[in-house]
């Protein structure tokens, strides 16, 4: 089997040396590009940063569409359960251990019904 | 201080007011008005300091703007070149004394080219902008 030989699947066309060649001229196209670029640019210095009427650059979540707005439907259909079970994720520890406590208890008891 | 190719073409020029009164805004707008219009040599005010040749600063840097001031300086890429528009940037001019000053503009950013002046006239800024690309071809010559 030739590998470097062009393949028709019948949806499209696979031929690894013209991608090979495409590769290789857009490689060429963007080393040109870079080339003419200001060598004198600072790196990592304010020439880097967005300029925002002489401000400092908030943080990028201050600025920018959140991650969270992305299930924000989600939430809001959901909001009666949120609204209930977001006030119990205190962050403390010993109230998560009192909880899992608890519900053992519970499980405990409702096995010992049962069985 | 290297000298790109560009600055044979156009001089870019970003406007930074630190505290003017507006007298030396007024004069740089009407220096850009077709009476003078300097953009035919390729003098232009930009919108970015990331476009700009030339910073150029009016009032005399209040202690809010300077940080900012020093800020877009740090923005305009190298090399560059920093004029000085009216009297407040050049001494604090009527505000000398002020409680509120960091400036002049010389004890916050390097300065190149003063115009004098409140405000100074268009020629008297055109006049300023031909001194700065003096410098820049003397700078170039002794490369």
């Amino acid at each position: 089997m030739d590998l470097t030989a062009p393949v028709l699947t019948g949806y499209g066309m696979w031929a690894p040396v013209a991608w090979l060649a495409a590769f290789v001229a857009a490689t060429i196209v963007v080393y040109l590009l870079w080339k003419t670029g200001e060598s004198s640019y600072k790196k990592g210095t304010e020439q880097g940063r967005p300029y925002l009427s002489g401000n400092a650059e908030p943080e990028k979540g201050a600025v920018h569409i959140r991650a969270s707005n992305l299930y924000w439907g989600f939430l809001q259909a959901l909001k009666g359960y949120y609204d209930a079970i977001v006030p119990l994720h205190t962050g403390i520890l010993t109230d998560y251990m009192i909880w899992f406590v608890a519900v053992t208890a519970v499980l405990l008891v409702i096995v010992g019904v049962l069985s | 201080m290297k000298l790109t190719k560009s600055f044979n073409r156009s001089l870019w020029v970003f406007h930074l007011n630190s505290g003017s009164c507006n007298g030396c805004e007024i004069e740089i707008v009407a220096t850009i008005t077709p009476r003078y219009d300097p953009e035919r040599f390729g003098i232009k005010l930009v919108g970015s300091p990331k476009h700009a040749d030339v910073l150029l600063v009016t009032g005399p840097v209040t202690k809010k703007m300077a940080p900012k001031v020093r800020r877009v300086y740090e923005q305009v890429p190298d090399p560059k070149l920093v004029m000085c528009i009216g009297s407040c940037g050049q001494s604090g001019g009527v505000f000398y004394d002020s409680y509120n000053l960091d400036g002049p503009i010389d004890q916050v950013l390097p300065v190149d080219v003063y115009v004098p002046g409140c405000p100074p006239r268009p020629e008297a800024i055109i006049y300023g902008v031909v001194k700065a690309l003096e410098k820049l071809e003397r700078l170039e010559a002794a490369q």
